[in-house]
């Protein structure tokens, strides 16, 4: 069974746990555009959700920093505030990513026992059809340098397409992060919208083998070294032109959706 | 790449780190930040010029001393959530 779904979603916390700094109806539009993405794996029927994510120093911490990771424990816990998140990981297609992987020679890291980031329950909270559903976390270093080329997380992401292909399962893929911010830094309330949206225009066009040319340096500038999750997703749906379901700028993040269709190669 | 918003963490300033990424990540640490503040830091090795800095959330500070501004930033949050938790709508 190929690959089913692909997907691109934030996951910034603001839109789990709003402060008052935040806009409430952006918020609820976020949510209505991860209500559609919800419906579309739905409607795909899928059995499995692998999400690319980037650790946000959570599960590693700088006791490690593995460039790509693949989780392989039965299951994976995470929590926040008040809330607390548990779901099953697919062990056979974890298990034939780290194995497969390998032997396509991707050096990955693998780990049962890291804790879950909010990178991917944000979005599971708002977009998974069932929380039974079996997840695999698929990690992409993006906070801690040196990360990744977005050359190679785009091969990665190819790499990712030929396995999943091969699985029996109806699997989804899922990039998580982005688009422009910058936490933490003097330019949070400063993002680069424009570079957003020329993206996303890219994107829909067809164009997303061109990120794999950015580099690290136009990443960080930019507010996206979250991106390199969307570029492994890209590296695994190849020409496909993107459906951009919402583009919402705050104050301090845009917000992106974006789906994208996968016919069988 | 010397002015990235990211940069590569320097080794010395890994206690500073663990501070933060318990403050972020570590319920008991935190709690235990919260009632004594020093004790905390005197747990982890925080020096004592990132002591005052820690203590405001000073980000430009914390960042010239190397922490990661990422843990910076989310590490007041976590602190904000557990201290005014009325402050926050949950969905």
């Amino acid at each position: 069974m190929p690959l089913v779904a692909a997907v691109a979603v934030p996951h910034t916390p603001q839109l789990l746990v709003r402060p008052d700094t935040e806009d409430r109806d952006l918020v609820l539009r976020v949510h209505a555009a991860y209500a559609r993405v919800k419906q579309r794996l739905t409607d795909a029927r899928v059995e499995a959700i692998c999400l690319v994510g980037g650790d946000h120093i959570e599960g590693f911490f700088l006791n490690a920093v593995p460039a790509f990771a693949v989780y392989t424990g039965a299951k994976v816990s995470g929590q926040f505030g008040r809330y607390a998140y548990s779901f099953d990981v697919h062990e056979p297609l974890a298990r034939a990513i780290v194995e497969q992987g390998i032997e396509r020679e991707f050096d990955l890291c693998y780990s049962q026992d890291v804790r879950l980031d909010y990178a991917f329950y944000v979005p599971l909270h708002f977009t998974t059809p069932d929380r039974s559903i079996p997840i695999v976390p698929l990690y992409v270093n993006v906070y801690l340098p040196p990360q990744p080329t977005p050359r190679r997380c785009y091969a990665w992401g190819t790499a990712l397409r030929a396995i999943l292909d091969a699985r029996p399962e109806r699997v989804a893929l899922m990039a998580s992060g982005g688009l422009s911010h910058y936490p933490g830094t003097d330019r949070y309330a400063s993002p680069d919208f424009d570079w957003d949206r020329q993206l996303l225009a890219s994107l829909a066009e067809g164009r997303g083998a061109e990120t794999a040319r950015l580099t690290g340096e136009e990443l960080d500038k930019a507010g996206n070294v979250e991106l390199r999750t969307w570029i492994t997703v890209l590296g695994a749906v190849g020409d496909a032109r993107a459906d951009v379901v919402c583009y919402e700028p705050s104050w301090h993040h845009g917000n992106a959706v974006v789906t994208w269709p996968v016919a069988s190669r | 790449m010397t002015d990235a918003h990211y940069f590569f963490p320097p080794a010395s300033a890994y206690p500073l780190n663990r501070c933060l990424f318990g403050l972020k990540s570590d319920n008991a640490f935190r709690a235990r930040y919260l009632a004594d503040a020093q004790a905390a830091m005197d747990e982890v090795g925080v020096p004592a010029d990132a002591r005052a800095a820690l203590r405001d959330f000073d980000r430009d500070r914390l960042v010239a001393l190397g922490a990661h501004p990422y843990l910076v930033f989310m590490a007041k949050l976590r602190v904000g959530m557990d201290t005014q938790p009325a402050a926050f709508e949950y969905f």
